[in-house]
C-alpha cells in the first residue's frame, strides 16, 4: 500500500466523516443561522469528495454556486423571515419515537441491500464508461463533449425546467404595485420642448 | 273474419284503457260496446258457419317459439268446440258490456272497467281457439289476469284487494299444476300442438313416467295434473274458495267471468283435451268424483247463504261440478251443452241479482229485502226465468242440458257413473230449493227493508233491462234449439273431430236405452225443491228458524262451506304467514339486513369517516403515511420475498 | 466525432414544436401584457393541435413503429403515440375550460397557458422517456410546472397552500424515485431502459438491490398517479387549486404518469413482472378502496373528484399489474374514457357560481335538473359512467381492465374492484338524486359560455355513445398495446 492510497483513504474518511456530521448538525442545530451554516459546510466536504474523484471542475461549481449563490441566498432569508425553529420543532417532538422508529427500520434494511453489493456479473457487460480516460481530456472538455453531444436531450430538457422554474418565480412573486413611478426611456426620449414647457403670461398681482 | 271477432276486443281495451281519459266515459262505453257487439254478431256468424256447416279451420297467425325442438305457432282454431265458445262468450260479453253501461254508471272509472272487461274478453277468446298447450296457458293465465283486475277493481276496499289476492294465489295452484302437465305433455310426446299430440295419445298411453323410483302411467299423471289446473280455473272442490269471494267484484263481471265464462275454461279444456282423457280411465274417474262431489257441497252451502250474489256464486260451484261429472262420464257434448246453457241462465241470474242490488241501493243481504216484486217487476220475472231454468224445468233450457248430463252418467254404468247420478238428482233438488229460496227471501213477503231504501227501489234503466231481455230468451229457447246438435242425434255430425270419444265410452249414444223414471227423476226433484221452498218460505215461514235450531251443527256445518275456508288458514295461511313473517322479521330483517345492506351500509360510513379523518391537513403527516408506505413495502420484500 | 443529422431530431417533433410554440408565446404573453391572456390562450390550444397531429400523423402513416433517437434516451413508439394524443387532448380541452373562470377569478395571464404547454412538453417527455434520466428531466419539468400551477392564484391561502403542499411532497417523492434510480444504476450498471430489458430478458436475476430500487421508483410514480398511500397530497391540491388546474391535474399529468408507470414497468423492468406485480397489486387495491370509502364522506365536490380519481388510478393499475397486452389495452381504453368523463364533470364544476361567486358543495346541485336540464343530464351521464353503469363508457372502461385481471388469473384483484365500484357508485348516484329529486336551491349563473357548452355536448355525447363504435378506441388501444409487448 503506497502513501498516496493511504493519504487518499485519510482524505476520504476526513471528508465523508465531516460531511455526514454537519448534515446531522444541520437537522439538530438550535439556531437556523447555524443550521445553514453547517449546510455550507457539508458542501465544502462534498466538493472535497469531488476532488478525490478527480472531478474538480464539479467541486469548483459546488462551491461556487451552492455554496456561493443558494448557501448565501438561504442564509439571507432565514435572517430576514426570523421565524422561530424551536416552537416549530415542539409539534414534532411527539412523534420523534415513531418517527425514530420507521428511520431505523428504513436505515436497517438499507444497509442490508447495501451490505449485499455486487454487481451482478449478468450487467458487468452493460456497465459501460461512457467518460473518457481524465488523463486525456480536462474535465470541462469531457463534460462538454457529453453534455452536448451524449446527454444533449437532457441537457434541453433541464433548459426547460429552469425557464419554467424562472417563469414560476416571477408568476408566482411578481406583482405590479400601485403608486411606483416607473422610468419609462422611450417616453423621456421621445419628450419635446412643447409637451413639457407652457410659456405663461402673468400679470402682476394677478397670480396664474 | 273470425279473427276479428278475436282481436277486436283488445283493440276496444287498448283504446279505452289507454285513451280512456282522452275519449271519456261515454267514448271508452262507446268503443268496446260497439267492439263487442260486432264481435258478438261474427261470433255467431262463425258458429253458424263451423258448428252448422262444419267448416272448421286453423289460422295461423305468427311463428311465436321456435327454439331447437320446441316450435309454437300463434295459430286460432276453430271448430266446433270453439266455435261455440266464441259465441257464448262474445254475446254473454257483449250483453255484459252492454249492462255495465247502465249499472255502472255512477263509477270513477268507467273507461278502466271497459278496458277490463275487453281485455278479459280477448284472452278468453285466445284461450278458446288456441291450437296449442302454450297457447291454452297464454289465454289461461291472460283470463286469470284480468279476474284478478276485476275482483279488485274497487281496490279502496280492503275485502276487494283480499279476494283478488285469493283468487289469484288459489289459481296459482291451479296453475302450477297445469304449468306441470304442460311439461308433462311436452316431456312425451315432445311437441305441444293440439293435432300432433292428440294423434299420439293412444301410444303414449301405454308408456309409463317413473319417477322417484316409482312407475306411474305417464297418460293418466298428465291428465292428471291438467285437471289440476281445470279445477283451480272451475272452482272444483278444494280450490274452489276464491269463486264466492270473487263476488266482491261488480256484479257485471260475477256474471261474466265467475258465472258464464271464465270458470267454465275447466270444462273447455276438458273437453278440447278429450283425446287425451279418454285414455285414462282413472283419470275420467277422478273427474267424476271431484265434480260430483262439488256439485254436492256448493249446493248444501248455497243452501244457508244470505248474500244474493254468493248463493248464485255457489250454484255457479255446483252447476261447474255437473259439467265435470259430464266430462267425467264421456259426455262431453253434454258438459259443453249445459256450459251453454249455463252461461245464458247463470248470466240472466246474475244481472238480474244485480238489477235487485242496484233497486235496493246496494244491499247484498237477502234478510234485509222481501217484498219487492210490485217495484221491479220485469226484474222478477227474469229472475223466475232465470230460476226455472237453472232448476230445469220444461221447457227451459237448463231442463235439457241437465238431464241429459244426469241420463249419461246413469248410462255410464259405472260406479262413479251411479254416484253421479244420484248425487245430482239430490243437488237438483237442492238447487231448485235454494233457488226458489232466493225468489222468496228477496221477492216475497213482507219487506225487511228500511224505509228509505225501499222509497229509492226502481225498475232498472232500460239498457240493464235489454241485455237481459236477450239472456232470458237464450235460457228459454237455447236448451230446445241446441239439444239435437249438441247430444242429440246430430252430435257426432256436429262436434265431428272437436271432441272423441271412445266407443266403449259413448254415454249419449246409450240415453235412448235408458229407462223412463231415470230422465223424469230430475224434474220431479226439481218440482219438488221448488215446492219445499214454497213451503218454508211462504206457508209455514217458520220452519227454516225450527230447522236451523234443531239441527245447529248440520246447519253451521253448511253456513261456514263446510270450514275449508277455516281449514285452508289453519294450514296453510297461517303457517305461510308465520314462516314469513318469520323470515321478513328475523331471517330477513335481523340476519340479512342486519349483516347484509344495513350492516354493510354502517360499515361503510364507519370506514369513510375513518379514512376522510386520515387526511389530517398537515404536511409532515401526509410525508410520514409516505415514508410509512416506503418502509412497508420495502420491508415486504425483504422479508417475503428475497430471502 | 459525432454528426447530427436532421432526421435525427424527427422523431422529437412535437416536442420541439410545442416547446418552441410555448417559448414564443411566452414572449408574445410578456410583450402584450395580461390582455392577451385569452388571445394566448387559444394559441396555446391551436399548438396542442398541431402537435397533435404531429403525433397522429405518423401513426397514422407508419403504424405503431418503434424508433429510439437521441442515444437510446428518447422513444417513439405507437404507445407513446397513443398516450401522447391523450395527454394533448387533455390539455387542450382544460384549456378551453379554463378561461373563462380565469377571466371572471381575476387569474387570466398569459403565463397560464404557457406553463400548460411546458407541463405538456414534460409529460410527452415522460411518456417518450427510454432511460432513467429522461424519465427524470420529464417528470421534474411536469411536476414544476404543475407546482406553479397550483399555487396559481396566488393570492388565495388556498391556492398557495395547495401548490406549497404539492411541491413538498413532490420533492420528497422525486428524492425517492431518484434515491429508487440510483440503487437500480448501482446494481445494474446502466439507466438505460433496452439494456437493462435485455438484460432482464436473457435471464438475468434481480438482486435485492435491484428490486428495492424499482420499488423506490414504483413508489415515485405512485405519487405522481396519486395512488394509496402516497396519494395524500391529492384531496388538499385538487380542493385548493384553482378549479381549472384541478381539472387539468386530473386528466393529463395522470394519464402520463400513468403511462410512464407501464413504460418503466413493461420496458426494462418487465422480465421482474412477478416481482413487482406485488406493489401495484398492493397500491391498486388499496387506491380503490380508499377511493370508493373516503369518498363517501366528502361535501366538497372537487375533494370528492380527487378520491375519485384516486379509485380510478386504482382501477387502471389493475390493468398494469395484469402485466399484459390485455392490460395495456385496458389502461389505455380506461384513461381515454376517463379523460372525457373527467372533463365533463369539471365543466360543471367550472359551471358551478351563483351570482358571480363559487360554490363547492354538492349539497348545492340540489335540483339542478329543474334550474339547468341541460347540465344536470350531462353531469348524470357522467356519474353514470363514472359508476360503471352500461352502456355507458365507464363500464367498458372498467370491463377491460377487470377482463384484464381475470385473464390473467388474478381473480382476487377484479372482486376487490367490483365491489369497490359498488361501494363507490353510491357517491356518484348521490349527485344523481340530488339533482334529480332535491329542492332546487336556485339556478347557477348563466349562460356558461360557449366553449363550454361545446366541450360539456362534445364530452357527453362521447361517454354516451362510446358503446356504439368502440372499435375505434380499443382497436387502437390493442394494437398499440401488442406492439409495446412484441417490440
Amino acid at each position: 500500500m503506497d502513501v498516496g492510497t493511504v493519504i487518499h483513504a485519510i482524505c476520504f474518511y476526513a471528508f465523508a466523516g465531516v460531511a455526514v456530521a454537519s448534515g446531522v448538525m444541520v437537522i439538530a442545530a438550535r439556531n437556523p443561522v447555524h443550521s445553514v451554516l453547517f449546510l455550507i459546510l457539508a458542501f465544502f466536504n462534498a466538493a472535497g469528495l469531488f476532488v478525490l474523484l478527480g472531478a474538480e471542475f464539479l467541486a469548483m461549481i459546488l462551491v461556487i454556486v451552492y455554496v456561493g449563490a443558494v448557501a448565501v441566498l438561504f442564509l439571507f432569508v432565514v435572517m430576514m423571515l426570523d421565524i422561530n425553529f424551536t416552537a416549530l420543532r415542539q409539534g414534532a417532538l411527539q412523534y420523534l419515537p415513531i418517527g425514530a422508529l420507521i428511520g431505523l427500520i428504513l436505515l436497517v434494511e438499507l444497509v442490508l441491500v447495501f451490505g449485499a453489493w455486487t454487481m451482478a456479473p449478468d450487467f458487468a457487460a452493460s456497465a459501460v464508461a461512457p467518460t473518457p480516460p481524465i488523463a486525456q481530456v480536462t474535465n470541462t472538455a469531457a463534460l462538454g463533449a457529453l453534455l452536448y453531444t451524449r446527454y444533449i436531450y437532457a441537457f434541453q430538457v433541464s433548459g426547460l425546467i429552469l425557464l419554467v422554474a424562472m417563469i414560476g418565480a416571477i408568476v408566482l412573486t411578481l406583482r405590479g404595485r400601485e403608486g411606483v413611478r416607473r422610468q419609462k426611456i422611450s417616453t423621456q426620449v421621445s419628450r419635446a420642448r412643447a409637451d413639457a414647457v407652457e410659456v405663461v403670461k402673468v400679470r402682476p398681482r394677478q397670480g396664474v | 273474419m273470425p279473427v276479428a271477432a278475436v282481436f277486436l276486443p283488445l283493440v276496444a281495451s287498448f283504446i279505452a284503457g289507454f285513451f280512456g281519459r282522452w275519449i271519456g266515459d261515454r267514448g271508452a262505453q262507446l268503443v268496446t260496446c260497439a267492439a263487442m257487439l260486432i264481435a258478438a254478431a261474427l261470433g255467431i256468424t262463425l258458429f253458424v258457419q263451423v258448428g252448422l256447416h262444419g267448416q272448421s279451420r286453423v289460422v295461423d297467425l305468427l311463428n311465436w317459439m321456435d327454439t331447437g325442438d320446441l316450435q309454437v305457432q300463434w295459430s286460432l282454431r276453430f271448430d266446433a268446440l270453439s266455435a261455440t265458445m266464441v259465441a257464448v262468450v262474445t254475446i254473454v260479453s257483449a250483453m255484459v258490456h252492454v249492462y255495465s253501461v247502465g249499472y255502472m254508471a255512477h263509477d270513477h272509472s268507467i273507461p278502466r272497467f271497459m278496458s277490463y272487461l275487453s281485455i278479459f274478453t280477448f284472452f278468453m277468446l285466445m284461450l278458446v281457439t288456441a291450437d296449442n298447450f302454450v297457447q291454452l296457458f297464454f289465454g289461461w293465465e291472460g283470463v286469470g289476469l284480468a279476474s284478478y283486475l276485476l275482483i279488485g277493481f274497487w281496490f279502496d276496499r280492503p275485502s276487494a284487494n283480499a279476494a283478488a289476492i285469493k283468487a289469484f294465489v288459489v289459481n296459482r295452484v291451479g296453475d302450477f299444476g297445469f304449468a306441470l302437465g304442460i311439461f308433462a305433455v311436452y316431456y312425451l310426446f315432445g311437441s305441444l300442438q293440439f293435432d300432433t299430440v292428440f294423434a299420439a295419445a293412444p301410444e303414449v298411453a301405454k308408456s309409463s313416467l317413473n319417477f322417484l323410483g316409482h312407475n306411474y302411467p305417464a297418460l293418466t299423471v298428465t291428465c292428471l295434473l291438467l285437471f289440476v289446473g281445470a279445477m283451480g280455473k272451475s272452482a272444483q272442490l278444494g280450490l274452489h274458495t276464491w269463486l264466492p269471494d270473487a263476488m266482491e267484484g261488480p256484479t257485471p263481471v260475477s256474471a261474466l267471468i265467475h258465472a258464464a265464462t271464465m270458470v267454465t275454461a275447466g270444462v273447455f279444456m276438458l273437453a278440447r283435451l278429450s283425446p287425451l282423457f279418454e285414455y285414462s280411465e282413472t283419470a275420467l274417474a277422478v273427474v267424476v268424483v271431484v265434480g260430483g262431489t262439488t256439485a254436492m257441497f256448493a249446493a248444501s252451502v248455497g243452501m244457508a247463504q244470505n248474500d244474493i250474489k254468493r248463493v248464485i256464486a255457489y250454484s255457479t260451484c255446483s252447476q261447474l261440478g255437473y259439467m265435470f261429472f259430464a266430462a267425467g262420464v264421456s259426455a262431453y257434448g253434454a258438459a259443453m251443452f249445459h256450459l251453454m246453457t249455463h252461461a245464458f241462465f247463470k248470466a240472466l241470474l246474475f244481472l238480474g241479482a244485480g238489477s235487485v242490488i242496484h233497486a235496493m241501493s246496494g244491499e247484498q243481504d237477502m234478510r234485509k229485502m222481501g217484498g219487492i216484486r210490485y217495484l221491479i217487476p220485469y226484474t222478477y220475472i227474469l229472475m223466475w226465468i232465470g230460476s226455472l231454468a237453472l232448476a230445469g224445468i220444461w221447457p227451459f233450457a237448463g231442463y235439457y242440458s241437465k238431464d241429459t248430463i244426469l241420463e249419461a252418467s246413469y248410462a255410464a254404468g259405472t260406479g262413479v257413473g251411479l254416484y253421479a247420478y244420484w248425487v245430482g238428482i239430490v243437488v237438483a233438488f237442492l238447487t231448485a230449493f235454494y233457488s226458489w229460496r232466493l225468489i222468496f227471501m228477496t221477492f216475497h213477503g213482507k219487506t225487511r227493508a228500511s224505509h228509505d231504501v225501499m222509497h229509492h227501489a226502481h225498475e232498472s234503466p232500460p239498457v240493464m233491462l235489454w241485455p237481459l231481455y236477450v239472456l232470458a230468451a237464450g235460457a228459454i229457447v237455447a236448451g230446445f234449439l241446441g239439444f239435437n246438435h249438441f247430444v242429440g242425434e246430430e252430435h257426432e255430425g256436429f262436434w265431428r273431430e272437436a271432441i272423441f270419444v271412445l266407443p266403449a265410452h259413448d254415454t249419449l249414444g246409450r240415453i235412448e236405452e235408458l229407462p223412463m223414471w231415470v230422465s223424469k227423476l230430475p224434474l220431479v226433484v226439481a218440482l219438488l225443491g221448488i215446492f219445499s221452498a214454497w213451503v218454508a218460505y211462504i206457508w209455514r215461514p217458520g220452519i227454516p228458524t225450527w230447522v236451523t235450531s234443531h239441527f245447529r251443527p248440520i246447519y253451521l256445518f253448511v253456513l261456514n262451506k263446510w270450514y275449508f275456508d277455516e281449514l285452508y288458514d289453519a294450514v296453510f295461511v297461517r303457517p305461510a304467514f308465520a314462516i314469513g313473517h318469520g323470515l321478513w322479521k328475523k331471517g330477513d330483517g335481523a340476519v340479512i339486513d342486519g349483516l347484509g345492506p344495513d350492516g354493510l351500509a354502517e360499515t361503510t360510513r364507519g370506514l369513510s369517516v375513518w379514512a376522510s379523518r386520515l387526511q389530517t391537513g398537515y404536511l409532515y403527516h401526509y410525508a410520514f403515511a409516505m415514508l410509512i408506505g416506503v418502509v412497508a413495502l420495502v420491508s415486504w420484500y425483504l422479508l417475503f420475498q428475497i430471502g | 466525432m459525432i454528426h447530427f443529422a436532421l432526421s435525427d431530431f424527427l422523431p422529437a417533433l412535437p416536442e420541439m414544436f410545442l416547446a418552441a410554440a410555448a417559448l414564443a408565446l411566452l414572449i408574445l404573453g410578456v410583450c402584450q401584457g395580461d390582455r392577451s391572456a385569452r388571445e394566448i390562450a387559444w394559441l396555446s390550444v391551436l399548438a396542442l393541435v398541431v402537435t397533435f397531429a404531429l403525433v397522429a400523423a405518423p401513426l397514422h402513416a407508419h403504424g405503431p413503429e418503434r424508433q429510439i433517437s437521441f442515444y437510446g434516451m428518447f422513444v417513439t413508439d405507437g404507445f407513446g403515440a397513443f398516450s401522447k394524443m391523450l395527454v394533448l387532448a387533455g390539455s387542450a380541452l382544460s384549456l378551453i375550460v379554463a378561461m373563462r373562470y380565469n377571466e371572471q377569478e381575476g387569474i387570466a395571464r398569459p403565463e397560464y397557458p404557457v406553463l400548460v404547454l411546458l407541463a405538456t412538453v414534460g409529460m410527452m417527455a415522460m411518456v417518450s422517456a427510454n432511460d432513467l434520466i429522461s424519465l427524470y428531466v420529464g417528470l421534474e419539468l411536469q411536476s414544476l410546472a404543475l407546482y406553479v400551477l397550483a399555487a396559481f392564484q396566488r393570492d388565495t391561502l388556498r391556492s398557495t397552500e395547495a401548490g406549497l403542499k404539492y411541491f413538498v411532497l413532490g420533492a420528497l417523492a422525486s428524492g425517492m424515485l431518484l434515491y429508487g434510480a440510483s440503487m437500480v444504476y448501482g446494481f445494474a450498471g446502466t439507466t438505460a431502459f433496452d439494456t437493462l430489458a435485455r438484460d432482464f430478458a436473457d435471464g438475468g436475476t434481480a438482486s435485492i438491490g435491484l428490486v428495492i430500487g424499482i420499488v423506490l421508483i414504483a413508489v415515485g410514480l405512485a405519487f405522481k398517479v396519486s395512488a394509496v398511500p402516497f396519494h395524500m397530497w391529492t384531496p388538499d391540491v385538487y380542493e385548493g387549486a384553482p378549479t381549472p388546474v384541478t381539472a387539468f391535474f386530473s386528466v393529463a399529468p395522470k394519464i402520463a404518469a400513468m403511462s410512464l408507470f407501464i413504460r418503466v414497468m413493461v420496458g426494462p423492468f418487465g422480465g421482474l413482472l412477478v416481482e413487482w406485480r406485488q406493489v401495484i397489486w398492493f397500491i391498486a387495491v388499496a387506491s380503490m378502496l380508499l377511493g370508493a370509502f373516503a369518498a363517501l364522506n366528502q361535501t366538497n365536490i372537487k375533494r370528492l373528484m380527487a378520491y375519485s380519481s384516486i379509485g380510478h388510478v386504482g382501477y387502471a393499475l389493475i390493468g398494469l399489474a395484469a402485466g399484459s397486452a390485455i392490460g395495456v389495452r385496458g389502461i389505455l381504453v380506461y384513461l381515454a374514457i376517463y379523460l372525457f368523463m373527467n372533463i365533463g364533470t369539471f365543466t360543471v364544476i367550472l359551471c358551478m357560481r351563483r351570482d358571480g361567486k363559487l360554490v363547492e358543495n354538492i349539497d348545492e346541485l340540489a335540483g339542478l335538473s329543474r334550474t339547468q336540464p341541460g347540465m344536470a343530464l350531462a353531469l348524470a351521464i357522467f356519474m353514470f359512467s363514472m359508476a360503471g353503469i352500461p352502456p355507458l363508457a365507464g363500464f367498458f372502461a372498467k370491463l377491460y381492465v377487470f377482463l384484464a385481471a381475470i385473464d390473467a388469473g388474478l381473480y382476487g384483484l377484479a372482486v376487490i374492484g367490483v365491489l369497490a365500484s359498488v361501494v363507490g357508485a353510491f357517491y356518484y348516484l348521490r349527485i344523481v338524486k340530488l339533482m334529480y329529486f332535491d329542492e332546487p336551491k336556485g339556478a347557477f349563473d348563466k349562460p356558461i359560455g360557449r366553449e363550454m357548452q361545446a366541450v360539456l355536448v362534445l364530452t357527453a355525447l362521447v361517454i354516451l355513445f362510446f358503446f356504439a363504435w368502440p372499435g375505434l378506441l380499443v382497436d387502437g388501444a390493442d394494437a398499440v398495446a401488442s406492439a409495446l409487448f412484441s417490440g
